[in-house]
């Protein structure tokens, strides 16, 4: 009953609220919010203790019905939509944007998150995703800012498609398996007679797949919706922060569901890398900052990517626990990014200057988050990027991975110059509400650091340990690559013009089907070759 | 032998690809909106062809025992066509409220006004 819950009752609060025109049901929304973090906490508990458990929509057999089921992974993603949602409304407690129909349109949004997380059926994670789809599509043009409007159009237009795409794979699962539900599809794939066969369906189905969770050629749409200028700053820590993990998590699914028939790993893990790289060199030269931020995800979403598919426990739990990791601190950037923007009025990062002089408070939380994305020891990143990394020792990917994480700490050596730097001396008074979000997420960072292995414990009973040695030597790798760093970027990058002006690189919607059409069809080669 | 090439499963697959082709080739705002429309009833062609046989009778009768065509999929294709046409109403009136703003339907004139205004 707890699973109809998560999906119902933001929904229909969201309605009633919109239909009562009152000032105070923002508070109501928050105490509803608290409400949904407390019985993701007692689900999360009960799947622990008595194993996953699902229910059958409509009482049908499994084979035809909707099955929605709760293992610990979707128990957890519910845990982070819960509290990344919980952690909006708070900073967003004292905003005038905050109105009736925003509120409806986000509630709605998270109810169909959480059924992204819970559902087993692909005809209905393809149903929900569209109709999230058009409300993230809403919530960008939200203001109906010129540039917006453009970011809107292009975001809703190729992810229908993408999502074109999913549905017609899924009528080929149809078509030879006789079942939509995962878990059916996934024991009846041993006794397939022509494997061949399958080539063709992954193909589609990881088109839409990768679309959404922004692999190499695809990831083009990603920061114009996630940075658009004129939407609200939590908007972007939904998109970027919890909305782009579905894509990462129908993508753990889609490969599980394959995986006894087909193992496509070490192509994912070169996409992976080469998205890690690419995003990187286009987070570097960019100006604006949350199109710096955005691209950053881009990257990050590569280091997940290496984590899942490179084929070892340890990676695979590390890239897991990043995307958690990935959502706090990215959604505590993106809200003092949102914070900075309003007192300084311009994105650019060169016109903006000492920051910490005017708002020390939320510097320093922003510092956190900084550490946590480079991997800072005892901060967050440091644990899923030390598993991630301890998975694929030796080798070229090692070197990749450092080479990434080195470009990183640059990235943000020059983000973090607008923290410094002589400014406007008076303080800026910052809101109760915003300063508890930042306050806690902050501290998440920190905490996931340190206990960064019961969390991994904790969430999917599997017990790891960190070898104290490797962990310094890690640290230390991480001191070489700040202090290389900070010299590349002060005696080479800082005058070129690589990272004054910036990359401009941007496909129009022709370019995005094309590069989606060229996926498809070296995926389905590959996966042709491979089976 | 002869098989026949000409059946609903290849109709359906060609139709969808030639969706794709005006999504990759079209810089017509209506037209790529259209091309979305032509890959999704590709989707629906081929999933009224699955599992279906020339003999086969709609799914509803009582009684006699005969081939009826699989009702699951007819269910789907309900839902597809639904989402299919809500889809498309939201994208034009999200093309008529750009237009609004940037009075045209090229998609590479939308891209420059939209750099344009930046500096705004």
């Amino acid at each position: 009953m707890i699973l109809y819950a998560f999906i119902l009752i933001p929904i229909i609060t969201g309605a009633l609220i919109y239909l009562i025109p009152k000032k105070q049901v923002l508070w109501f929304a928050f105490a509803l919010q608290i409400g949904l973090m407390a019985l993701s906490i007692y689900n999360f508990v009960l799947i622990r203790l008595n194993g996953p458990y699902e229910i059958v929509l409509g009482n049908f057999e499994k084979i035809a019905g909707i099955t929605l089921r709760c293992d610990t992974l979707s128990g957890a993603l519910i845990m982070l939509t819960a509290f990344i949602f919980l952690i909006c409304f708070l900073f967003g407690l004292f905003d005038k944007f905050m109105n009736n129909l925003f509120i409806f349109f986000f509630l709605t949004l998270q109810a169909l998150v959480m059924t992204i997380f819970l559902s087993r059926d692909l005809f209905n994670i393809y149903v929900v995703t569209e109709v999230s789809t058009i409300l993230v599509a809403v919530l960008i043009m939200f203001k109906k800012d010129s540039r917006s409007m453009y970011d809107g159009m292009l975001y809703l237009i190729t992810n229908i498609a993408a999502m074109t795409f999913f549905l017609f794979g899924l009528g080929f699962m149809y078509k030879i398996f006789g079942s939509l539900d995962m878990d059916i599809i996934s024991s009846k794939m041993y006794d397939i007679q022509d494997v061949k066969t399958l080539a063709v369906p992954f193909a589609f189905l990881m088109t839409g797949v990768g679309l959404k969770c922004a692999f190499l050629p695809l990831f083009s749409w990603l920061p114009k919706a996630h940075a658009t200028p004129s939407a609200p700053s939590i908007v972007s820590v939904i998109l970027s922060g919890l909305y782009v993990k579905c894509g990462i998590y129908l993508f753990i699914r889609v490969r599980e569901m394959f995986l006894p028939a087909l193992n496509m790993d070490s192509i994912f893990l070169i996409i992976g890398i080469l998205t890690g790289i690419v995003g990187l060199m286009l987070a570097m030269s960019q100006k604006d900052i949350k199109m710096i931020l955005a691209y950053h995800t881009i990257s990050q979403l590569g280091i997940i990517l290496i984590g899942i598919t490179a084929g070892s426990d340890y990676a695979y739990y590390g890239g897991v626990l990043h995307i958690f990791n990935h959502a706090v601190f990215k959604s505590l950037l993106f809200l003092s990014a949102g914070i900075i923007i309003s007192i300084y009025g311009t994105r650019d990062i060169s016109k903006i200057r000492g920051v910490f002089r005017r708002m020390p408070y939320v510097s320093v939380m922003t510092f956190a988050a900084m550490l946590g994305i480079t991997g800072a020891p005892l901060f967050n990143g440091s644990i899923s990027k030390y598993f991630i990394q301890s998975g694929v020792k030796g080798g070229i990917v090692e070197y990749a991975f450092i080479l990434i994480n080195l470009g990183t700490i640059i990235s943000f050596i020059k983000f973090s110059q607008m923290f410094f730097g002589k400014g406007v001396k008076e303080k800026i008074h910052v809101d109760f509400g915003k300063k508890a979000a930042l306050t806690v997420m902050g501290i998440m960072c920190l905490l996931m650091g340190m206990g960064g292995t019961l969390v991994i414990s904790g969430i999917f009973n599997y017990n790891v340990s960190i070898d104290v040695i490797e962990y310094i030597k890690k640290t230390v790798i991480y001191f070489i690559s700040l202090g290389a760093g900070f010299l590349v970027y002060t005696k080479y990058l800082k005058k070129t013009k690589f990272m004054k002006e910036g990359m401009e690189f941007e496909l129009s919607i022709n370019g995005i089907a094309i590069s989606m059409t060229a996926f498809f069809i070296s995926i389905a080669a590959a996966a042709y070759i491979i089976l | 032998m002869k098989i026949n090439f000409i059946n609903a499963q290849n109709t359906a697959i060609i139709l969808f690809f030639i969706g794709v082709y005006g999504l990759c080739a079209r810089r017509n705002i209506i037209k790529t909106i259209i091309s979305l429309g032509i890959m999704g009833g590709g989707v629906i062609l081929f999933f009224l062809s699955i599992n279906r046989t020339a003999e086969s009778m709609p799914p509803i009768f009582n009684g006699d025992v005969v081939v009826a065509a699989d009702p699951l999929t007819q269910a789907l294709v309900i839902t597809a066509i639904v989402v299919g046409i809500s889809v498309t109403a939201v994208a034009l009136i999200m093309f008529i409220a750009m237009y609004h703003k940037y009075g045209t339907t090229n998609w590479l004139k939308a891209m420059k006004h939209r750099l344009e205004r930046e500096d705004e």
